[in-house]
């Protein structure tokens, strides 16, 4: 998935998809702090991811992936780093130092108050993306993925839904379908 | 990326020197024309700006099948639409390789219905809409539908059968039956339920909008272009981006230049050009070809080029269920209800709309379900993604002057060119149409007991439509009757561009229908000498 993730940034797509990346000049003022522990930072960023995209059945791995996808795209522009670097460092700030001790409640109400901020913006753009365009996540919210190779579903289930009846697949056998139905008014305007 | 090498030529090559027709585009538009043409001696050159991929090179994976396919150069928005706050750059979910989007289309083809052809007549006066009748009739269109669905090999019409029922598919069609609507099936739908024109059966692997790489979807890849190649008059370059049409002091268009794959600038003389990249690329070349002549566009003597581009109504509708459903497997849009596209003013609104079946992978669904969407609420619907069915919403937009393809000065492409800025605000019917959508939406899921409806708003277009109006009066509209620009008697524009109001159906089946008929009229007026 590394390479693919590279592969995924090396263009304007498809992490890219939320963002204006027409104008070079987005992104956070110069200067306020600089990142002095950068594994303090992914571990910030880690837990933003799952209070963010809350999962009971996804194991860290999706977002530990997920968390270097977005320090990668944040890599590939000077301003898009600083504003992570600054974003994250402000979480444990508001948090009284330490937000990786916030319950989630609190952590997703921290949140909350960025919704709308840069570097939360810019994390979702990518998070959104590869959390979800992995067989890692696939299987567990119970897609199969690829199907071709598999002779696709036509002898795998593709209508093997029980618990609705077969309908029919024909068109409506009855009366052809009134297209334009005639309102007062315009009758009225004629 | 592309197995095909990147600067060779496809075809017979012709003499850059040599006046031909000279087609832009290789999609529905684009793709038909050249083999209509080819096949019946007319020599074509056709300029497309994407790759020449093949179902070798498509795979079953949704963000690399995008990367692969979607047309990604940059474009701008504004507007109060949604799209230009989610996806800043992404207006259009269209693809740039040979195929154009017909590799990506799921493969619904309704017609448009009668008074749609004469909407301005049909919906009166429509406050701060441009609405016009088109300068031609269901009538003048319907043996043209006819070849087209021979071509498509649509289900459901002319003796073709129809699609079975999928797992999505069963939900929706007895939620419509339950909720009192008829007019449902699992067609019209351009892919072969069994073998057809030298097409397979589907194998119901789903994955439509990444190509079918089983070749059981009708695209002008799969084809048109093979079949136009095979006749020795086409020739065919990938990766040739037009930049500008050029004309002679008679007016008449004389060249086409454009950036082969090492980015060169070469000119193909044209005898006739035909402009089919898509509402958007289409109006940015014309307007790129302002001269001394045409000093606001070329064809531009209206002012209409660009203007009044339509995206269709769109919306999606996800429904939760306690049991299964597994919605992805199988064909992505093969359902197709059609009681609501009528026009009915006691719903509120002018026009209407299909409601059809869609399908996204989590993938997709994650960007698409609701842009920007984080938290608890946003992945229960995730978490559900085995229980979901859904449903897309097409139905007609109004055309506004406003709603608009400019050329953004400030924001240049990869070549240095200015890029289409796509201006959109929704009509208050567009409005009004979607929030009826949606809750006629809810009835039909809640009718089979869904435990929840999301519903998503409209994402970039797939549809579309306008920017190059046909109009009966040279002043309303950019092209006549045929796709012949008003205002230059050897240019034509031969993809959804052309529509004068956009109708409910997906457009494919027409831009196929319009492009048979085009060709018919270019072969007549070159037989007679007038071209």
């Amino acid at each position: 998935m590394t390479q693919e993730t590279a592969q995924h940034q090396s263009e304007q797509e498809p992490t890219d998809l939320q963002v204006d990346t027409s104008a070079q000049t987005e992104g956070p003022p110069e200067g306020g702090a600089q990142l002095t522990d950068s594994g303090r930072a992914r571990r910030v960023l880690v837990r933003l991811l799952r209070v963010a995209y809350p999962h009971e059945r996804f194991p860290d791995g999706p977002y530990e992936r997920t968390a270097a996808a977005v320090e990668d795209a944040a890599h590939s522009n000077a301003a898009d780093d600083r504003a992570l670097t600054q974003g994250l460092a402000g979480l444990d700030r508001a948090a009284g130092g330490d937000f990786l001790a916030l319950d989630d409640a609190a952590a997703e109400a921290l949140l909350r108050d960025r919704a709308d901020e840069y570097f939360f913006r810019r994390i979702r753009s990518t998070a959104a993306v590869v959390l979800y365009d992995n067989a890692d996540v696939w299987e567990l919210v119970g897609y199969e993925g690829p199907s071709y190779a598999l002779g696709g579903y036509i002898d795998r289930g593709f209508d093997d839904l029980d618990w609705l009846p077969h309908p029919r697949i024909e068109e409506y056998p009855g009366e052809p379908r009134v297209e334009l139905v005639e309102s007062q008014s315009q009758e009225t305007a004629r | 990326m592309t197995a095909v090498d990147e600067v060779a030529r496809h075809g017979s090559p012709v003499e850059q020197s040599e006046p031909v027709v000279v087609i832009i585009g290789s999609g529905a538009g684009g793709g038909t024309l050249a083999y209509e043409l080819t096949r019946q001696g007319a020599t074509c050159v056709v300029l497309e700006a994407g790759p020449y991929l093949t179902q070798d090179d498509w795979v079953n994976d949704e963000w690399e099948a995008f990367g692969q396919m979607a047309w990604l150069d940059m474009r701008t928005t504004s507007g109060s639409w949604r799209i230009a706050r989610d996806f800043p750059n992404l207006p259009a979910w269209i693809v740039k390789a040979v195929g154009g989007s017909t590799t990506h289309w799921s493969g619904a083809t309704p017609r448009f219905m009668t008074h749609e052809f004469k909407a301005r007549t049909t919906y009166g006066q429509v406050d701060g809409a441009s609405l016009l009748d088109w300068p031609i009739t269901l009538e003048d269109l319907a043996p043209y539908y006819d070849r087209a669905e021979q071509a498509m090999g649509s289900t459901h019409r002319h003796g073709r059968p129809p699609l079975p029922a999928n797992n999505n598919y069963i939900v929706f069609a007895n939620g419509a039956e339950k909720i009192g609507y008829r007019y449902y099936a699992t067609g019209p739908y351009g892919t072969n339920a069994t073998p057809y024109d030298g097409r397979p059966a589907s194998i119901q692997d789903g994955f439509n909008f990444q190509g079918d790489k089983n070749g059981s979807k009708w695209s002008t890849l799969v084809r048109e272009i093979p079949r136009a190649l095979e006749t020795g008059k086409l020739d065919l370059r990938p990766n040739c981006q037009a930049v500008r049409i050029t004309h002679d002091a008679t007016g008449k268009v004389d060249a086409v230049e454009y950036l082969d794959a090492n980015g060169a600038l070469q000119r193909q003389a044209a005898r006739v050009v035909c402009v089919a990249g898509n509402s958007i690329e289409t109006p940015r070349l014309l307007l790129m070809s302002a001269s001394g002549q045409h000093p606001d566009g070329l064809a531009n003597s209206s002012g209409q080029v660009g203007r009044n581009y339509m995206r269709h109504l769109t919306g999606s509708a996800y429904a939760r269920f306690e049991r299964p459903v597994r919605m992805y497997r199988g064909e992505t849009m093969a359902g197709i209800v059609a009681d609501e596209a009528k026009h009915d003013t006691s719903r509120g609104f002018a026009g209407g709309f299909y409601m059809e079946t869609l399908s996204l992978g989590p993938a997709f669904m994650a960007s698409f379900l609701e842009p920007g969407g984080w938290g608890r609420e946003f992945t229960s619907w995730m978490d559900s993604y085995d229980h979901l069915a859904g449903m897309w919403i097409v139905g007609e937009d109004m055309p506004q002057p406003s709603n608009r393809v400019t050329l953004n000065t400030d924001v240049k492409d990869q070549h240095g060119l200015p890029v289409p800025n796509v201006h959109f605000d929704d009509h208050p019917n567009d409005v009004a149409m979607r929030t009826y959508a949606y809750d006629a939406a809810d009835q039909l899921y809640g009718a089979v007991g869904a435990l929840g409806v999301h519903h998503t708003p409209p994402y970039p277009a797939t549809h579309n439509l306008g920017t190059c109006r046909m109009s009966a009066d040279p002043a309303d509209g950019v092209v006549d009757r045929w796709g012949r620009a008003h205002d230059v008697t050897n240019l034509y524009v031969s993809d959804g561009s052309v529509m004068t109001t956009g109708a409910a159906a997906n457009p494919t089946l027409t831009i196929v229908a319009l492009a048979i008929r085009q060709a018919e009229h270019l072969l007549e007026e070159m037989r007679q000498g007038s071209l």
